[in-house]
């Protein structure tokens, strides 16, 4: 309301001065002090932008957040809260605790309970996408009841420049609204890219869509096998929806290769089909409505297609900065891939910060931009200066049977360290729950991966199995604190649990005896 | 410790309606049983501060589970009275009386009378504390009972 009366005096009165004297107009507007509108203009509504708002009206700042969800190429939109609470790990964890919950009604069948038809059992898409939708609406509402508590100033538009100081914020009718801030914070965030071949904008959806599908997705091809096509491959063929993914180099890349490696294997044994190194080349309507999609074998050049009901592209995430309009502000570090390049989440422009997935290089995780941007804001106006610490964050792949993992892989360990200098640990296990309903446990492993001179400090831990979120979320604090083979090994473990395995490693790599249990309590 | 609650409740939400008082009040002495849904504070002000009758206020939310279940509860058994009406304000298309009688969770109920606040409950709760309230409000039990 105050906003929108500003700029109405204020364009009264600039009008007419525009066309002579608008350098001064400028000057007396980015030179004089206390004649901003804002402490602080937050561009992003997300995980970051939000932590960062709130902390900063916390130490006294006057603070405003702009966020706009641009409609995915389907059409799909969403409220308030960014891409976690809309269309990224809110929604994903549903589905794949509603995923997780069918395959336990047929486990429990094992333990004796009776249930009447359980050949029958299938999931409602509708019922679930409701439910899961309704939860999404609620947060974003507290999100907005929030922020108005907090007196923080929401405007539901998209940002860009100006100048340094001077967003444009445009409404969905159009409509522009001019701010000035003294500091802004870019925490645009990123959205699904979508490859250039026939058909990729028109008949394909992305993970913006697929939490909210009208129609059940049906026989779903997933192109691309990052954590995000992995995880949707996940959930929806263990709701029914038989699944097929394109995998253009490896799978998960980045993360350690050999707990990958464990992931699709277990996703195959239930019955997702894997086309390694294959590029998707086209995606055609038919008549009945299903999707004709080709793809090519880079290594053999075969080709090969096959009709689906819905195709879903997971093939990366791109930063939302070009519609920033950053020339006009003056920023200049952006990489390669359109992040903005932000050691300390400074840029160039001494004013201007970017917190959260627009970062080069940093974890794009959720409780990544949290942390950061409450630092941040405490570094802007609490006379803080510790800064954010990038290093050995925790980080869970939610396919049907989990992937945990904290500080560094393998291969990334090798690299720095040289193999001579590391003892890996490793076992597999069997889970005590798995016996009675006769669960594989064939991908049931953990390792931990050490220096190898006493007293082995761990460098990387790493689990695949049930829960494996909440297992390594303790270690992730033990891995802060610098532990070492000895502790671990020294720590008495919680039985039957399967976070007591990594107490129980003793096996290394090194000395190439079998990692497989004998038998549990010994 | 619910008066000390209800008081407070009175001051801050009053004073900022106080002055939306000063509009036009339409006579609300038509026998009139319908549920009022509320779609702006105009409308609010009309037709439930400036009631002769109290009024019962459900903050809704479509999203909202429990408020699937309280909300036609609460016209089941408002509609048939004539000296109670019901007021169904939607969380999301009502921001500002959400944010007056600070709302932070739905369903919630807050009882009116001549503009006063006079009762609040958060939550689904059970069919006893809806009746006892009713009651209360359609003047079949004495207040404090």
């Amino acid at each position: 309301m105050t906003l929108f009366n500003n700029f109405r005096k204020l364009s009264n009165f600039v009008k007419p001065l525009k066309r002579t004297e608008c350098l001064i107009v400028l000057s007396r507007r980015t030179f004089a002090n206390g004649t901003y509108d804002y402490d602080l203009a937050v561009l992003g509504g997300g995980s970051g932008g939000l932590a960062c708002a709130k902390e900063a009206i916390n130490q006294g700042a006057k603070v405003a957040v702009l966020d706009f969800v641009t409609p995915s190429p389907q059409g799909t939109k969403w409220g308030l809260g960014g891409t976690c609470v809309n269309v990224g790990c809110i929604p994903k964890k549903l589905m794949h605790q509603a995923a997780l919950l069918g395959e336990a009604i047929h486990e429990a069948v094992a333990y004796g309970w009776q249930v009447p038809s359980v050949d029958q059992v299938k999931i409602n898409w509708s019922s679930l996408t409701e439910a899961v939708q309704n939860h999404i609406k609620s947060v974003n509402w507290v999100t907005r009841v929030d922020l108005r508590e907090k007196k923080i100033e929401y405007i539901n538009g998209l940002g860009s420049f100006k100048d340094p100081h001077t967003i444009i914020a445009t409404l969905k009718n159009g409509s522009q609204k001019e701010l000035t801030a003294k500091n802004i914070v870019i925490a645009v965030g990123g959205r699904p890219h979508y490859p250039d071949i026939p058909g990729a904008k028109e008949y394909c959806i992305s993970s913006d869509d697929i939490f909210s599908l009208s129609n059940p997705p049906g026989k779903t091809l997933v192109v691309g096998a990052g954590y995000i096509g992995l995880e949707c491959a996940g959930f929806l063929n263990s709701l029914g929806y038989s699944s097929t993914v394109l995998v253009r180099s490896v799978p998960l890349r980045g993360f350690d290769q050999q707990m990958a490696g464990m992931i699709t294997s277990e996703m195959e044994e239930k019955g997702v089909k894997f086309h390694h190194r294959c590029i998707p080349v086209s995606v055609e309507k038919l008549e009945t409505g299903q999707l004709r999609a080709r793809w090519l074998n880079t290594e053999t050049k075969e080709q090969g297609e096959d009709i689906f009901d819905t195709v879903l592209l997971a093939t990366g995430r791109y930063a939302l900065t070009e519609q920033l309009n950053l020339k006009a502000a003056g920023v200049n570090v952006l990489s390669e891939n359109g992040k903005v390049v932000a050691e300390t989440e400074q840029t160039n422009v001494p004013h201007i910060y970017a917190v959260g997935d627009v970062l080069e290089g940093r974890p794009e995780l959720t409780p990544v931009a949290i942390h950061a941007g409450r630092l941040l804001a405490r570094r802007m106006f609490g006379g803080a200066s510790q800064l954010m610490d990038y290093d050995n964050v925790a980080t869970t792949v939610f396919t049907p049977l989990e992937y945990g993992c904290v500080g560094l892989s393998e291969e990334q360990a090798t690299q720095r360290y040289g193999a001579d200098n590391l003892e890996v640990y490793h076992a597999f296990y069997k889970p005590t729950e798995f016996f009675i309903p006769q669960r594989n446990i064939r991908n049931c492993y953990l390792k931990a991966v050490a220096l190898r001179e006493a007293p082995q400090k761990i460098l990387g831990l790493h689990f695949v199995g049930p829960v494996a979120g909440e297992v390594i979320q303790g270690f992730a604090a033990a891995v802060k604190c610098g532990i070492t083979m000895e502790q671990l090994v020294n720590t008495v473990g919680i039985h039957p649990t399967v976070a007591e395995e990594f107490t129980r490693l003793n096996i290394t790599k090194r000395s190439g005896k079998d990692p497989n249990p004998a038998s549990c309590c010994s | 410790m619910n008066g000390v609650m209800l008081s407070q409740g009175l001051r801050s939400p009053m004073r900022h309606l106080a002055g939306l008082r000063r509009a036009k009040a339409i006579s609300t002495s038509i026998v009139h049983n319908e549920t009022i849904f509320v779609k702006n504070n105009d409308e609010f002000v009309n037709k439930v501060m400036n009631n002769d009758k109290p009024v019962i206020v459900n903050f809704h939310a479509e999203w909202c589970e429990p408020c699937k279940i309280l909300t036609p509860k609460l016209k089941e058994l408002i509609e048939p009275l004539n000296n109670l009406d019901l007021a169904v304000v939607d969380v999301e298309d009502n921001a500002e009386l959400v944010h007056t009688f600070e709302v932070k969770a739905v369903p919630a109920v807050i009882a009116i009378r001549n503009g006063l606040i006079v009762d609040k409950f958060i939550g689904l709760v059970d069919a006893d504390m809806i009746n006892n309230l009713i009651d209360r409000m359609s003047g079949k039990k004495k207040d404090g009972a």
